[in-house]
């Protein structure tokens, strides 16, 4: 580091500029004002947003779920007549929606974005917002006939990490 | 919560440190004035959150977070701006009170340096950050901040050989 030490001397003799003498005064006015908006960042309706769309995503995954049931429930309306080629599956009780077990569950995450530090209203700390896009895709089978039912939607998740300062 | 805008600590706090937190600001901003805004709002939001002003790795992580945001509208704005703005002398207010020639040329290979090298040497000489504020307010390790430093004065050098 002694190589440098010319070249750091040299350095701290070049002077900043000076700030305005009205930068005072405006911080000394903002930090005055209590319903300022400084400080107070646009975060809990993007929160909100977050469960408004992962609420939205299970409302339509529910929905569609009851929907295949209903359908699956309905056999003897969609039967064909008798000129059929393709024999129809008899759906029973035991064999029908009772059967359709959950295969799987598939969440990839195929955007990650951070979004640097922020504030929330009720922290003292900064936190670091992480917002993050998936699809999650759900699978139900049906081991006797091999039907598979599968779901998918996006989610868009907000992760906000505390960071410590030393 | 205690009003802090009748608290004066605040005023000798941000005394010293404002002509290097605007010139740290500097690095993101195309002006005196907008470095000054960016320094404006994070000073406030961090004493408002009353956070400890030794804290300091943490008050420039807030204004080098505020500053990156304040790019990123800026960036937008001056797309928009370009077309109607482009005959405009766009003078850039120097960040240094020159002295001389010598100066001049030095604050001009400063501004050749990389970015993440002047960062540190900016938080390093005017702001006298310790290696592990510096590690703290850029979240990287002490060892890369210091090589960053080593870096940034070596290329000084071979640019400017008299020193």
């Amino acid at each position: 580091m002694n190589d440098f030490s010319e070249l750091e001397e040299q350095l701290r003799k070049l002077r900043p500029v000076q700030p305005s003498a009205g930068l005072m005064s405006r911080i000394e006015q903002a930090l005055a004002e209590q319903t300022s908006t400084a400080g107070v960042l646009p975060r809990e309706r993007r929160s909100h947003f977050r469960w408004l769309s992962l609420g939205l995503g299970l409302a339509a995954a529910t929905a569609l779920v009851m929907f295949a049931f209903i359908r699956l429930q309905q056999p003897a309306k969609t039967t064909p007549a008798v000129a059929a080629v393709t024999p129809v599956p008899v759906f029973t009780a035991e064999n029908s929606s009772a059967q359709l077990v959950p295969a799987g569950l598939t969440q990839v995450v195929y955007h990650t974005r951070d979004e640097g530090l922020h504030y929330t209203a009720n922290s003292t700390q900064p936190m670091r917002r992480v917002r993050s896009q998936t699809r999650d895709t759900l699978q139900w089978k049906n081991p006797k006939t091999g039907a598979t039912l599968q779901i998918s939607y996006p989610r868009e998740e907000v992760s906000l990490t505390p960071v410590s300062g030393q | 919560m205690e009003n802090v805008a009748t608290d004066e600590n605040w005023k000798t706090c941000f005394a010293q440190l404002a002509p290097g937190l605007v010139l740290f600001a500097r690095q993101w901003a195309r002006s005196a004035a907008d470095a000054e805004d960016i320094v404006q709002e994070a000073f406030v939001r961090f004493w408002r959150k009353q956070h400890d002003i030794s804290n300091r790795g943490l008050l420039y992580a807030t204004v080098r977070s505020i500053a990156l945001d304040f790019l990123r509208r800026d960036s937008r704005r001056a797309r928009r701006e370009s077309v109607a703005m482009s005959d405009v002398d766009q003078t850039i207010a120097p960040a240094f009170a020159i002295e001389d020639e010598s100066q001049r040329v030095l604050a001009a290979a400063l501004d050749r340096l990389p970015a993440e090298q002047r960062e540190v040497l900016v938080m390093k000489i005017w702001n006298e950050l310790t290696f592990a504020e510096i590690a703290s307010a850029l979240e990287i390790s002490q060892n890369t901040a210091a090589s960053r430093y080593r870096y940034a004065l070596a290329a000084l050098k071979k640019n400017l050989p008299s020193l």
